[in-house]
């Protein structure tokens, strides 16, 4: 399978085009980024072709295109591939509006394109683990949830608001939420958040905790910041424990590590689970070859988006919001 | 030597027992509960008088300096304002009271009275918490931005099960998440904000668990993020302290000082492990030595009665936020001890 990547504005290309190469039966057939240097730079990594105009690779002959640009760009780069009749796996966020998010599930829709939006915490074996006990009702009901996502602030275009459409809680409330209502199978229905801009210098949302309650009636608290400085031994983490009326769940997506103390290169915790991308790139492939369905859908990213929406309103009103 | 005498012989009553029992210049006269076996008991293993009304105590004892309210939550303003009348100094548990009206009334009284009233956050002799404190004063990790704390374990057992009736014990908020508030503020400065969720009532007593997750905002701008746990097996608590230039961790789940695991001799059956933190004085000890000496000297304790009030105002305001699901505004200029 020929698949193209659109932008390498976000890290995880990288380890999508990796994971292409490392699978027999696909081929990265060609990147294209606005910032020409760098889609340059990874044409020559990956051994493939250079586009500098992104209508031209979705002219050629792959059938799967991967969008990894910035945020607010998902919307343009999608509608372009779905037109393209190209199978699509668009980086999470979904987008920074309801409305572009809409555009964008609408228009492969129109198209009859595969879209599929990157939730790679869904592949961690431990957390896919996690969904079968759950399913297999090991917690019995469950009643409250407190998860992490925390990381390094990424910088760059990350926190320019214009691109990102938002700083930690943008960036970090999608996971766990899509992680919640895959497991529990239920909408948010409010949301409390507190945020502000506390640990960098630039001006942008980089701590924040959430609470959400679900139409379920369990609630959720979300810490989302980016609170990992230089020091730290690795760059952040996706954490959930799950309180049933069973028993409790304990989640550590990444704590599947050695430590390593180096006189070079310090303190690090070095991961050796499963991995994720691996994992969503191999699912997504396998997908579009089979004409399944995608195991996480438009709607799955709209849905995500909206809480981090909510999030922020929170913040403006300084109460609890209505998500849905 | 201050003589003390002691009401409540349960799980904290037999703690603070044993630390007057060790502590020098202190005389544990009389230990009262109207469960009369188990004050026997606790008077024969710490050399003190038994007694089973405070009124009999303080009939037949002299010269009491000190009495010591190990009772349950919602005892504690009755029986901490009795002893205000019959001696110099009151030592209570916390929660210093079941509300802030309760907890005014019995500082106002105590004031009157020239009694001084001193309440057991004993977080506050923790020498992890107290280290963390220290490290974030030097600086060493810039400026605090997002706190977790985690604290819990079982649903506690004790008499008539009152920590399973909300209106004797307050709940988990009130009696676990208590430590950290006052920690905290202590810590980082005056709450602002606070927002709470915490299990259904029904699912609650259904289970015999409870579990609670707060959120604070403090006036600095600093976020924390609190756990209450009733619903876990084994006690363990821990603290995150992410500033603006580094990272301060604790979680006593994942230290082992020691561990005595005995040799399995039947096959199929399980050792239990047995963890422990031995250090030459607990944080229990410490506290009581503190306030004794606090009496001796006439000095202040490092945590006071008003520091109780106000770790109470910030566990009722959760509770309240909890019932409305809003966040609740705190308004308080008082200083920190």
């Amino acid at each position: 399978m020929k698949i193209g990547i659109i932008s390498f504005a976000h890290g995880h290309a990288y380890s999508y085009a990796n994971a292409i190469q490392n699978q027999e039966g696909l081929e990265l057939a060609g990147v294209f980024d606005e910032d020409v240097t760098r889609g340059k730079a990874a044409a020559e990594k990956y051994q493939t072709t250079f586009f500098d105009n992104y209508q031209d690779l979705l002219g050629t002959a792959i059938e799967a295109v991967i969008i990894t640009s910035e945020n607010v760009k998902h919307r343009e780069h999608v509608t372009a591939a779905a037109e393209a009749k190209k199978s699509i796996l668009c980086e999470k966020p979904i987008a920074t509006t309801i409305e572009d998010a809409e555009k964008i599930i609408s228009s492969c829709r129109d198209n009859d394109v595969f879209l599929q939006i990157a939730f790679p915490v869904r592949y961690s074996t431990p957390v896919k683990r996690a969904k079968e006990l759950i399913d297999n009702e090991e917690l019995g009901r469950i009643l409250a949830v407190k998860g992490t996502n925390r990381g390094t602030n990424p910088g760059g275009w990350f926190i320019d608001k214009d691109l990102s459409g938002g700083g930690a809680v943008m960036d970090h409330t999608v996971h766990v939420v899509d992680l919640l209502r895959w497991f529990m199978d239920a909408e948010v229905t409010d949301v409390y958040a507190e945020y502000d801009n506390l640990i960098s210098e630039q001006t942008i949302d980089d701590c924040g905790i959430l609470t959400m309650n679900f139409e379920n009636d369990v609630f959720a608290t979300l810490d989302c910041s980016w609170s990992r400085n230089d020091a730290y031994p690795t760059w952040g983490d996706v954490t959930l424990e799950i309180i049933g009326t069973e028993g409790t769940l304990t989640v550590n997506a990444f704590d599947q590590k050695v430590d390593v103390y180096s006189d070079k290169d310090g303190v690090s915790w070095e991961f050796w689970g499963d991995d994720m991308d691996e994992g969503l790139i191999v699912d997504f492939t396998e997908a579009v070859k089979s004409g399944r369905q995608p195991a996480i859908t438009g709607e799955d990213g709209l849905r995500a988006l909206e809480v981090a929406l909510s999030a922020y309103r929170s913040g403006e009103k300084k109460q609890s919001v209505t998500n849905r | 030597m201050v003589r003390v005498l002691l009401l409540g012989a349960g799980t904290m009553g037999s703690v603070h027992a044993e630390a007057y029992h060790s502590l020098p210049g202190v005389e544990l006269a009389g230990i009262v509960d109207i469960r009369e076996e188990a004050a026997d008991k606790l008077a024969e293993a710490t050399g003190a008088a038994s007694f089973h009304s405070l009124e009999t105590a303080m009939d037949e004892l002299n010269d009491i300096d000190a009495i010591d309210v190990c009772l349950p939550t919602y005892l504690h303003k009755e029986y901490a304002m009795k002893a205000a009348e019959k001696v110099e100094n009151v030592i209570c548990e916390k929660p210093l009271a079941r509300s802030t009206e309760e907890a005014r009334e019995m500082i106002d009284h105590c004031k009157k009275r020239g009694v001084k009233l001193f309440v057991g956050h004993v977080v506050r002799f923790f020498q992890e918490y107290n280290r963390i404190k220290e490290i974030v004063k030097a600086g060493k990790i810039g400026k605090p931005a997002v706190v977790r704390t985690t604290r819990g374990g079982a649903f506690p057992k004790a008499w008539q099960n009152w920590y399973g009736d909300f209106e004797k014990s307050g709940g988990l908020i009130l009696d676990l998440l208590l430590h950290d508030f006052d920690y905290l503020r202590a810590t980082f400065g005056e709450v602002e904000r606070v927002f709470a969720k915490k299990i259904k009532r029904k699912d609650a007593d259904q289970l015999i668990i409870d579990y609670a997750l707060v959120t604070l905002r403090f006036k600095s701008g600093l976020l924390a993020h609190l756990e209450g746990t009733w619903a876990h097996q084994g006690f363990s608590s821990g603290i995150e302290v992410a500033g603006t230039e580094g990272i301060i961790n604790y979680d006593s789940a994942k230290i082992t000082p020691l561990k005595h695991t005995p040799r399995v001799k039947e096959a199929g059956a399980g050792g239990v492990e047995v963890p422990e933190s031995p250090l030459v004085s607990n944080p229990y000890r410490d506290e009581l030595k503190h306030f004794i000496s606090c009496i001796k000297n006439g000095s202040d304790p490092i945590v006071s009665a008003e520091d109780g009030l106000h770790a109470i105002e910030i566990a009722t305001a959760a509770q309240l936020s909890c019932e409305s699901g809003k966040p609740v505004m705190l308004n308080t200029t008082a200083d920190i001890s």
